[in-house]
Parts: C-alpha cells; structure tokens; sequence
C-alpha cells in the first residue's frame, strides 16, 4: 500500500465532554484513607479504646479518686482485694486502685510528652542534618552512630543522677536518649524526599530553605513520624519504670506504676497483687498503644493498599 | 504419553498449561485443588496417592523443571549438595552413590569444570548453567518423564537454542518423556512430536506437530501460527492479532469458550462447546467449524 | 573463614577498641567537669586525710593530667582503683562480673532465639489457622509485656508455686551461684525479645515459602521437615540477624534491671550502685566494658552473615 499523508487527528466528540462525577472514583486524601484503614482494624481499635479508658482515668485522676493516693493506713497493710478497695491496699496501707488511676497520669505523661520532645528535637535535626549535608549532618550522624554502642538506659541513670528526680527532669532524660532514632529516621526520609521533583520545583520559584523543609519534606515524612512517635510512648513508659525500680524514677510518694512495683517487690511472695496490678496497668497501657502503633503502620503503608 | 515421547504444550498465559503441568505432581498450589478426574501414572492414580507415595513419586517417576532458573534454586545451599539432596531424598540411591553421580550429571548436561562447579553456589552460575543444574536436577533419578515449564523463557536466545538441544538429546540418549510448555510456538516445534494447544484451561486442539501446524484445525491454533512471523514466506501475508484478550477463568464465555474472539464462529458456537474430537487421523480438535471447511474465508483474511 | 573475612574482623576490632577508648574518655572528661568531688563522704575526716585521699586518686591534679594518667592505664588495661572501696582494683572486678552478665546474657540470647524461632515458624507453616492467631497474639503481648513484668510473674510461678505445690520441700531463693538460678532470670530477660523475634521469623517464613525454590524443593519429592528446616528456615533466617544487633543492645539494657532485681553480680549491678556511691572510677570502668561488648557483640553478628548467606562475603 502506498503511504499517504495522515490526516489531521480528529478527536470524537466524546472524549471532549465533561466526565459526570458520578464515573470519577470517590476522592479520598491520604489521612483519610489512613483512618479508614486504621479503624478497620479490630486490634488498633480496641487499643484505641483502651488507651482512651486510661486517658479518661488519668484526667479524673486530677480531680478525683476513690482515695487520696497519699492517704495510708486506710486498713490493714497488704490486705488483698475487697469490696471498698477492689485493687487491695499496699504496704502502706493506701489503696491501690486510687494510685494506679494516679500511676495512670505519670505514665501518659511521661510517656506522650518523652515522646513529644523526642520527636520535636528528632525531627529539627533530623531534617537539617539531611537537608543541608555538610558538618551538621556528620555531627549527628555520627552520634547515632555512637548510640549503636552505648546501651541508653546507662545514660538515661547518669542523667537522673546529675539532674534530678523529677517527672520533668525523667521526661528530659528519657527524650534526651529517644531523640537520636528519631533523628535518624528523619535523616533518612529527608534524605530521599529532598532528590524528589516537588523539591526541584519549590526550589527553583524560589522557595526559601526552611519553607521547603517545613511545607514539602516534613509533611511527606509525617506517616513514618507519626508511627515512630506512636511507638516511643511505650518504650517511654517502660523507660520510666525501668528507672523506678532502680530507685531512679519518679519519686514517692507519686504512685507512678514502675514505683509502685518497686515498692511492693519486697513483699512479692506475701502480697503479690501490690506488684501485679501496677504492672498489668502498665502491660494493657504498653499493649494499646502497640496494636495503635502497628495499626497505624500498616495503614500509612502504601504497599497494603487493595 | 508413550515412554520417550516428546509432547509439548502451548497456550497463552493463564491458559492452563502450567497448572496442568502441577497437577500431575499433585503440587497445585493453594487455594486450588484438584476437584476430579484422573491421573494415570503407569495406572496407578496421582490424585489419590498417599503422602507417603507422592514423596516418592516426585521427583523420581516423575521430574519438573520450572520457568526461571535465576530463583528456582535456593541460594545458600550449594548446587551439587541440591543436586545430591534429590537422589538422596528417594530409595533409589544411597548416600555414596548420590554423592558419586553429581559430577557425571553436570557434566552430561554439559557444565565446564564439573568438579569445581558442584561447590559453587547459584549465584555464581550464568542463567543458561543454573537451567542447566535445574535440568540434571531434574533428571538424577531418571525419571520416565521430565516436564519442562517454559524452560528457555528466562534466557536470551543463543542459551535457549543450546537449551533446547541438550533437552533433544537427553530424550534420545535416556528415553525420557519430555512435557515441554511454552507460549512460543517455535520452540515447541523445534524439539516436540506431539503438540497440544490449550486455551481456557481446555485443550482445544491436539496431534502431532507437523500435522497441526502445517493443517491446524481448531480456529485459535490457525490464529496463534498466524501471528508468528514466519521465515520461510514467501508471500506478503498480514500478521493477524487475536482480537480481543483470554477470558478470565472465573467468568468463562458460554458455549465454546474461543468464539468471542473467533473469526469464523457460527450460532453454535456460542450455545455449545463443543467436544474434543477426532478431526483426522491422530489430531483432534474442540471445534464445531473446523478450518478445514472455511479454507476461503480464511484465505480472505490473510491478505 | 577467607581471607577477607579476617580482615574485615581486624579492621572491626581495631574500631571497637578505638570506639571504647572514645567512650570512655567521653565519660571521663564528663565526668571530671561536674561540681562537687567524688569523696564527698570522705570530708568528715581530717585535712591531712584527705589531701591523702584526693592525692591518691590524682583528684588534685587538673582534668587533663588525670586524663592522661587514665589513658596510659586504660591502654594497659588497668582501670584504676575504686574510690569507694579502696584498694578494689576495678578491672579485675569487672573481669569477674562481665562473666557473670555474659552467662546471664548467652541464656538470654538463647531463649530468644530458640523460643522466638519455633514460634515464629509454627505460626507461618500454620498461617491463618488458629494456632497462627494464637501464636501471634502471645507474640504481641509478649513483647508489650516489660522483662521485668515476666520476673515478677516467674518469680511468683517458681519460687512460690514450686514451693506451695511440693508442700514445701523444694524452695529456691533467687540469686546467682547454683545453675538452677540461671533460667529464670534469663526466661524474664529474653521473652520480650523471644517475642520480637518470632513475629519477624513468621514474616520472614512467609516470604521464604512464596519462593520458587521451595516449588522445587516440593517438586524434588522432599518431605515437608526437609523443605522447611533445610530449604525455608536457612533463608528466613538472614532478615532476622540484621536485629540481631539492636536486639542484644537491647539485652544489654535490660540486664541492669533484671541483675539488679534478682541480686546477680554483674556489670548492671554494678553500674548502678556505683552511680547511686558516686564511685566514678567504676562507672567509667563500666561503660568502658559495655562499649567493648556491644561492639563485638556486633562483630560476632556481623560475621555470621556470610555463614548464613554465601551470597555475602568481606
């Protein structure tokens, strides 16, 4: 066949109207998306019910418990559960049911706010240290490279030696160990977030540094930050107890769960619930958040979409 | 299949064939599962062996080679060890002889420096080796039957052509049956006396194959030879396309499952499907037409 | 081992020795620049004593020349002195307790890989079977459970339940000395991780299984053991070595609590009673040993890599 000039392209007419929005799939952001997900899962759910119960607990805590948390002597010490004091009373003779809500407050603030300015430190240099390379970045990347070596937990008991017992202070030393993971995480997403094209694109209509940094590259890193941030809540927590039962944590008479397990490992064999019932506390508290952190994960997780 | 016989199996993806293939190793994977029917091995049923029969019959009555020899071989086990474990796995040969036959294997199947080679580890072999290995894998127990699934597709062409080969002469030196598979038309008529064209997970046309590729039958063959380019044409003839896609097997067409995509269906064709059929001597063919009776229209679409 | 391998193991312990030469000096130079001296407990007594004591700890010298006489001895392996208890030299103290923690630390590690292995791999072969869930299920609440949760709850198992079930013939008190104290702290050390370690060996299964290599492996005509236990576990295997690192870090941290709760005289133990005196000298001795043993505890995993994988080698 001979060939022959192709005529001009003629589009039909009906590619050129208008879609109906019935025929678009619905739109959906990515949050939303992920929230879906995320209460799709049975687990994530429960635990988000269970961190809300304690939550609730925690906040009441400030204004009312059953007893005063300090109050001693509210019958015979060691006593087991029973009707007035379901929880049982401890060696002092206060009743437990009122310090665990107590406990409740230290642990969620201890860890939500360990965690918070953990991440908020993490996520500054983090994000520096990947954005702009340089003396910055081998100044913490070789600090994360150092953490691989040193176990926090001796740093975390040097720190409450030097500065202090208070909850303040153990949300500051605890944060000051937790920071560099959440560093390096941002470091990394930093890294291969800043080679991609929106980047070239903010930069060359002249975007600034930090507006780059905080409107393009942080909010694309949010779904990994989040879940780590999530995750340091319990490890916070834990932290923490690890600290009381040195000795080292919260001081009394704050019942903070880990304190209180300290306090009653004396008496383990005699009076076991004293220890058993800060610590499934804690467990269930731990737990929560655990299913919330892997639920959470796998909602962000573009490789699970269906 | 007759003992020695080389039959080779074609189809689209999806088609069927390597399932097919798996279910005579009773190895279909989950969740399918062979619902019915049989399959004869020198009479005694497949489907219904016990645990302790199919072990044995995998492997060594019965031997497959698969698709991609860049994963099909575990990767932290040496490859004479993984071609000694397939002896030593049935009765048939002890530890010593096991041990003693890896060398000759490789070297029937053609690798350099067999003896330094069993030491090594897949990933120091070139793709056209490991297919290699796979094949003398494959063939340690001389088993009666060595089903090939799409063993050249992985490897460029110059390797598929000695590939193919050594398979040839495998079957005549052993006389071991050979199942090959493959969607290339070309490579089953290079080294296969007997061809079956599957489409749908049926088989649509069978025969030998010189028979069915020089006079196919069945409009979906006549298709599939019509799409390949052909060096000995002489004639300018188009190369048609299939119209259309392979259905999805869970919602099958009713009636002979080609017709939405066939040339030359009648009304039957989307009310019945038709039976596999003698159609001459040696071939059959699942078709109510037949290209034997629309040798004119046929005509009329090749120019 | 090749060549390369010993190389690179040279290379890496020349690097941990070098790593825990920094970390000590780090702490020393902290250390040395907080207010306040060491033998605060020691003012009571008489100047001249004193002046005796600080001397004898090179206390009255400036930082940097105690700095130097630390280095020259830290180089010689000599630690220097307790400066609580006086004529304790601290690195044969600590050679005594590293193996003590060592002990406790190989058990530990042993119940987290083999607990945390068999779970993980029963729950893959068993996927989506209710013995999937449960052992999934344990494995979170496993790891949500803190190691010193587990203590307490063994401790009440064992130690009371052994002794109210028998009528009170069989008591073991807890402590260090008779083997039969070693596998409770090390359950309670080593079930967390045990945990961790058998959700990422049932994920790690899963992928392994999905492998064309163990179609061949069926296809050959092996049993079900051999596919899994020879072809499968080998190759789940490497994923769980790269956390095998962070893991025994975390091991490390968790012995402090757990020494220090069952009275074992390790090298958690000590670090904390010799923060709680003030006795400096220790505690830069400690963290001198823990930088040493997580680095080869790093080495000792970074080594085992090529033995699993052949595909790596240094």
């Amino acid at each position: 066949m001979a060939t022959s000039v192709p005529a001009p392209l003629e589009i039909s007419e009906e590619f050129l109207a208008p879609v109906s929005s019935e025929e678009l799939p619905e739109q959906v952001t990515l949050w939303q998306d992920a929230w879906r997900r995320l209460t799709r899962n049975h687990l994530a759910v429960v635990g988000l019910v269970i961190i809300g119960i304690f939550l609730l607990t925690a906040i009441v805590s400030f204004v009312w418990t059953p007893y005063p948390t300090w109050r001693q002597a509210l019958g015979p010490t060691y006593q087991g559960p029973t009707l007035a004091h379901p929880l049982g009373l401890d060696d002092y003779g206060r009743d437990i049911l009122s310090r665990v809500m107590g406990g409740a407050a230290i642990a969620l603030s201890v860890g939500v706010g360990a965690s918070l300015v953990a991440s908020a430190i993490g996520i500054v240099l983090g994000l520096l240290a990947g954005f702009y390379r340089g003396k910055i970045d081998v100044v913490i990347s070789t600090l994360i490279n150092i953490s691989y070596g040193v176990p926090d937990l001796l740093i975390a008991l040097i720190l409450v030696v030097l500065i202090g017992r208070g909850i303040q202070n153990i949300i500051l030393a605890i944060a000051i160990t937790a920071w560099l993971g959440m560093a390096r995480l941002v470091r990394g997403q930093t890294l291969s977030l800043r080679e991609r094209e929106f980047v070239e694109a903010a930069r060359s209509i002249g975007t600034s540094n930090t507006k780059i940094m905080s409107r393009h590259i942080f909010p694309n890193a949010l779904g990994p930050i989040v879940v780590q941030a999530t995750y340091l809540v319990p490890a916070a927590i834990i932290f923490e107890a690890f600290l009381s039962l040195l000795g080292l944590g919260v001081p009394p008479p704050s019942p903070s769960w880990g304190g209180m397990a300290s306090e009653g490992y004396k008496a383990l064999q005699i009076a076991p619930h004293i220890v058993l019932m800060p610590c499934l506390a804690l467990s269930l508290t731990v737990l929560a958040f655990n299913w919330v952190g892997d639920g959470l994960r796998d909602a962000i997780d573009p490789r699970m979409r269906r | 299949m007759e003992p020695g016989e080389t039959l080779g199996i074609v189809g689209e993806s999806g088609s069927g064939k390597s399932m097919t293939a798996l279910s005579i190793l009773n190895l279909v994977p989950e969740p399918g599962k062979i619902t019915g029917g049989q399959i004869l091995f020198k009479n005694r049923d497949v489907v219904s062996m016990t645990d302790g029969e199919l072990l044995e019959y995998r492997g060594s009555d019965v031997a497959m080679i698969f698709q991609d020899p860049m994963t099909s071989m575990n990767p932290v086990l040496r490859v004479g060890f993984q071609i000694e474990e397939a002896m030593r796995a049935h009765a048939r040969f002890d530890k010593q002889q096991a041990k003693d036959r890896v060398v000759p294997l490789l070297q029937r199947v053609r690798i350099p420096s067999p003896k330094e080679r069993a030491r090594d580890f897949p990933h120091q072999f070139s793709g056209g080796m490991r297919q290699r290995a796979m094949i003398a894998m494959g063939l340690s127990n001389e088993p009666s039957l060595l089903i090939a699934d799409e063993p050249t597709t992985a490897l460029d062409v110059t390797v598929q052509a000695q590939i193919l080969e050594l398979l040839k002469d495998l079957n005549r030196e052993l006389k071991t049956a050979i199942i090959l598979i493959s969607h290339n038309v070309a490579v089953i008529s290079s080294l296969c006396e007997r061809v079956m064209v599957m489409y749908a997970g049926r088989v649509v046309e069978e025969g030998p194959t010189r028979k069915v590729f020089d006079h196919p039958e069945h409009p979906y063959t006549w298709s599939l030879l019509r799409s390949v380019p052909r060096v000995d044409e002489r004639r300018h003839e188009r190369l048609i396309s299939i119209q259309g896609m392979p259905p999805d097997l869970a919602r099958l067409p009713s009636g002979c499952k080609f017709h939405p995509r066939c040339p030359f269906k009648v009304e039957r064709c989307a009310r019945e499907e038709p039976p596999l059929e003698e159609v001459s001597p040696g071939q059959d063919a699942r078709c109510w037409v037949l290209m034997s009776n629309v040798t004119k229209e046929a005509q009329a679409l090749k120019t | 081992m090749s060549r390369g391998t010993l190389i690179y193991a040279a290379q890496r312990l020349v690097l941990i020795t070098f790593t825990a030469i920094a970390v000590s000096s780090i702490v020393f130079i902290g250390i040395h620049q907080l207010p306040g001296t060491a033998l605060a407990s020691e003012r009571r007594n008489n100047p001249a004593s004193e002046a005796a004591l600080l001397h004898r700890y090179h206390l009255d010298l400036p930082w940097t020349q105690q700095y130097v006489i630390w280095i020259s001895g830290l180089v010689h392996g000599d630690l220097g002195e307790s400066m609580v208890y006086q004529g304790t030299q601290i690195t044969p103290l600590l050679l005594r307790e590293v193996k003590v923690s060592l002990t406790l630390g190989l058990a530990a590690v042993l119940v987290t890989v083999v607990f945390g292995m068999s779970l993980g791999v029963l729950a893959a072969i068993r996927q989506n079977t209710w013995v999937d869930y449960v052992a999934s299920t344990t494995a979170v609440v496993g790891y949500s459970v803190p190691s010193f949760v587990w203590a307490f709850l063994l401790i009440l198992l064992t130690v009371s339940g052994f002794y109210a079930w028998t009528g009170g013939t069989i008591y073991e008190d807890i402590g260090w000395g008779k083997p039969e104290q070693i596998p409770v702290p090390a359950l309670a050390l080593g079930l967390p991780y045990a945990a961790i370690v058998a959700r990422l060996t049932r994920a790690s299964m899963l992928e392994v299984i999905r492998q064309d290599y163990i179609r061949t492996a069926w296809a050959k005509g092996l049993s079900s053991r051999v596919v899994v236990l020879r072809h499968a576990l080998r190759n789940a295997l490497i994923p769980v070595l790269t956390i095998l690192g962070p893991l025994i870090t975390g091991i490390i941290t968790g012995s402090v609590v757990i020494e220090f709760l069952f009275g074992i005289p390790g090298l958690g133990k000590e670090f904390v009673t010799s923060i709680l005196s003030r006795d400096y000298n220790v505690v830069i001795g400690v963290f001198t040993f823990y930088a040493a043993l997580v680095g080869l505890a790093n080495l000792a995993v970074d080594l085992l890599y090529p033995v699993l994988d052949p595909r790596i080698r240094y």
